[in-house]
């Protein structure tokens, strides 16, 4: 027990949920943006394989990191366009669109590694670049603190500043407010003159720009080449987590911390002899508790609401 | 076994329904050609293996019924769910509880052979049904949404398996990950020594009959179909919605396990499975194609059967990789789906026809 403890409470663990939220938090920043135009995407999946190969493939052939990015968020986007193209003009249900890039994701990516390496499991013979980290000037000489927050991937900073620019952009700017009005009531934005198709592909590629960057870490910074099927469900969870989070950012960003926790100490309960499917269970069985509790709640706030409302007819009555 | 048509623009659309079936067929096979002139050095030979691979020995046939029976399951299973217009993706889940729940039970000897089949099957059965169960019940008695439940439950499921069978009934001696073998009582027999063609195939055909007469024939698959179409309509004509829709996912949810354990004993000594199989995603698209009605679930499963053996067939005799099926399956799936895709012209042969019947009196 006290190794567990003495694990939980390092920096080493620390540091292993901030990495293993990264892709988490983006992609559930995706799953934020797309509930507020009211999409039910589950193609981020698809995006993040198709994202995360992209930028091997695109790093590796020009020797640029920024040809990578810009090639793995041209790869990601491109299910997004798919997606919404689909969705949006051809009336196509989201979820079998979604179920079906999920798998030309998959198969689409391991084929493209076959072609080009001669394996269908990674890409481990391509040259590809990886993302730098970073150490922070000043924040890196606070002790214990300065050992967490500091020397993490770009990518990690970067997601965490997603989450306040999904917040601002959501919230504060027209374009957003107009996402919500188009998820909310489409009826009525339609009547205040919003182009809701329009406004919904806006959102979907947003969503697909995010998810990218999650997909793009996991092969250019969390490990440095594609393997397949590596993405693994973090589509999935990005959603569990937005549902978690009720939408907002900042509450999807904490349950999305949960599960990074949960990955972390996953990876770590093997050295402490605790099994190891236990450990990569917990994420899930942590999220359909938490749904579970999300819907209890909203059931009796709405009881005692109701109650309310007849203890004041009543009052009145009388 | 089709229901007549209830007008004559019911059959405009379904004649559509073929046509844009045909077409995402077709498409498919285009692109399944443009990835075959990527990597083939003879791109023609291959595409011919490709559409007529299974065909080219009765080996190779018979091996595509192999592939056949845990779609069956899935399949029906999956199309009782979305008929009750519920978005479970618990399929996949309940087939990998149904392989693993059955593994100890089939791996006791000394229970008669007639029977120990039987008990393996049922007890998978029920684990499916409460994999499949707890997102519904979570749904009705929660609103929480069916996608997202039903997407945790599958890794749930898997990671449970994974953890019960590797602790608990691990056989060293295996070599590899795998339970101990089972009791030669429990196993199916093959029906050929060609391929795995099992009872399980047979069992997978009574399941789809009993979909469809339970979903079109009696007044529970009646309430389900209302659900589906109009939940608001079903309550206020007086049908226990969260009930029916509990119900039905059970039941789904017991074909789809009941599947995954004929799976196992049909076609290994062991349970193996590292991860999930797919047969419950598979499913999903069996019932896309088979616009939830189980009678189409059999062509929908022997058109997928089909392209694997051929993708199996191709990989063996050139350096096509397998994987391609994939990319053609979400072809298919997406350009089936696709509403809109000619609804203009469909609108104008519904515009004609009535005009025309309009004219006649």
């Amino acid at each position: 027990m006290r190794e567990i403890a003495g694990y939980i409470f390092s920096v080493d663990f620390a540091n292993a949920i901030l990495r293993m939220s990264t892709p988490l938090l983006f992609v559930s920043m995706a799953a934020v943006v797309g509930a507020k135009a009211d999409v039910l995407c589950i193609a981020y999946e698809g995006m993040m394989l198709t994202a995360a190969l992209g930028g091997v493939i695109a790093s590796a052939y020009s020797q640029s990191l920024f040809i990578g990015l810009l090639g793995g968020l041209a790869s990601g986007m491109l299910i997004a366009v798919i997606f919404a193209y689909f969705m949006l003009v051809l009336d196509t249900k989201p979820m079998l669109v979604g179920l079906a890039l999920n798998m030309l994701g998959s198969g689409g990516t391991i084929y493209a590694t076959f072609i080009l390496t001669g394996s269908k499991g990674n890409t481990n013979s391509l040259p590809s670049l990886t993302f730098p980290s970073l150490q922070i000037p000043l924040v890196r000489d606070i002790p214990v603190l300065g050992q967490i927050l500091s020397g993490h991937n770009v990518l990690t900073y970067l997601s965490f500043l997603s989450v306040i620019a999904v917040y601002v952009f959501i919230y504060k700017t027209p374009l957003g407010m107009r996402i919500r009005a188009v998820g909310e009531n489409p009826d009525a934005a339609r009547s205040a003159g919003v182009n809701v198709v329009r406004t919904k592909f806006t959102a979907l590629m947003i969503s697909g720009l995010l998810a990218s960057f999650g997909g793009i870490f996991m092969t250019m910074g969390y490990l440095n080449a594609f393997t397949r099927d590596m993405i693994s469900g973090r589509g999935f969870i990005g959603i569990a987590a937005q549902n978690l989070g009720q939408g907002h950012p900042l509450a999807t960003m904490i349950c999305t911390m949960v599960f990074g926790g949960a990955t972390a100490a996953g990876n770590m309960s093997q050295s402490l002899r605790l099994p190891s499917q236990i450990a990569q269970m917990a994420p899930y069985v942590v999220t359909l508790l938490g749904l579970a509790l999300v819907g209890m709640t909203d059931r009796i706030k709405k009881r005692t609401t109701r109650k309310k409302n007849e203890e004041k007819k009543k009052s009145k009555e009388e | 076994m089709f229901k007549k048509a209830a007008s004559p623009n019911a059959l405009i659309e379904r004649r559509f329904n073929v046509l844009r079936t045909a077409i995402a067929v077709t498409l498919a096979l285009v692109i399944a050609f443009i990835l075959l002139l990527s990597v083939s050095k003879h791109p023609l030979d291959d595409m011919a293996t490709f559409l007529f691979g299974p065909f080219t020995s009765v080996n190779r046939f018979a091996l595509m019924f192999e592939k056949v029976t845990p779609l069956l399951f899935t399949g029906v299973a999956v199309c009782l769910m979305y008929a009750c217009g519920q978005i479970n993706l618990a399929a996949e889940g309940a087939f990998f509880a149904g392989a693993f729940v059955c593994t100890p039970i089939a791996m006791q000897a000394g229970i008669a052979a007639g029977l120990h089949p039987v008990l393996c099957v049922l007890a998978a059965g029920c684990a499916g049904a409460v994999i499949c169960g707890i997102p519904a019940v979570m749904h009705v008695k929660l609103n929480v949404m069916t996608v997202v439940s039903s997407l945790m439950i599958n890794y749930v499921s898997l990671y449970l398996g994974l953890y019960l069978v590797l602790n608990f009934f691990r056989d060293p001696r295996a070599g590899y990950e795998a339970s101990y073998e089972f009791a030669m009582s429990a196993r199916l027999p093959s029906a050929t020594n060609m391929a795995n063609i099992h009872p399980g195939l047979l069992v997978g055909v009574l399941a789809v009959i009993f979909g469809y007469v339970l979903l079109y024939k009696t007044v529970f698959g009646y309430n389900v179909r209302m659900i589906g179409q109009n939940k608001r309509f079903a309550q206020y004509s007086g049908i226990n919605v969260g009930l029916t829709v509990i119900l039905v996912q059970l039941l789904a949810g017991f074909l789809a396990g009941a599947g995954g354990s004929m799976e196992v004993l049909g076609m290994y000594n062991r349970f193996k499975y590292t991860g999930l199989t797919n047969h419950g995603w598979d499913g999903v698209m069996i019932a896309v194609l088979a616009r939830n009605n189980p009678a189409y679930v059999p062509f929908a499963v022997i058109f997928l059967a089909y392209v694997r053996t051929a993708a199996d067939v191709l990989s063996r005799t050139s350096e096509v990789p397998t994987e391609v099926v994939k990319v053609i399956q979400a072809a298919v799936i997406i350009f089936i789906a696709a509403e809109s895709l000619l609804s203009a012209w469909e609108h104008r042969a519904i515009a004609r026809a009535s005009k025309a019947r309009l004219r006649e009196g």
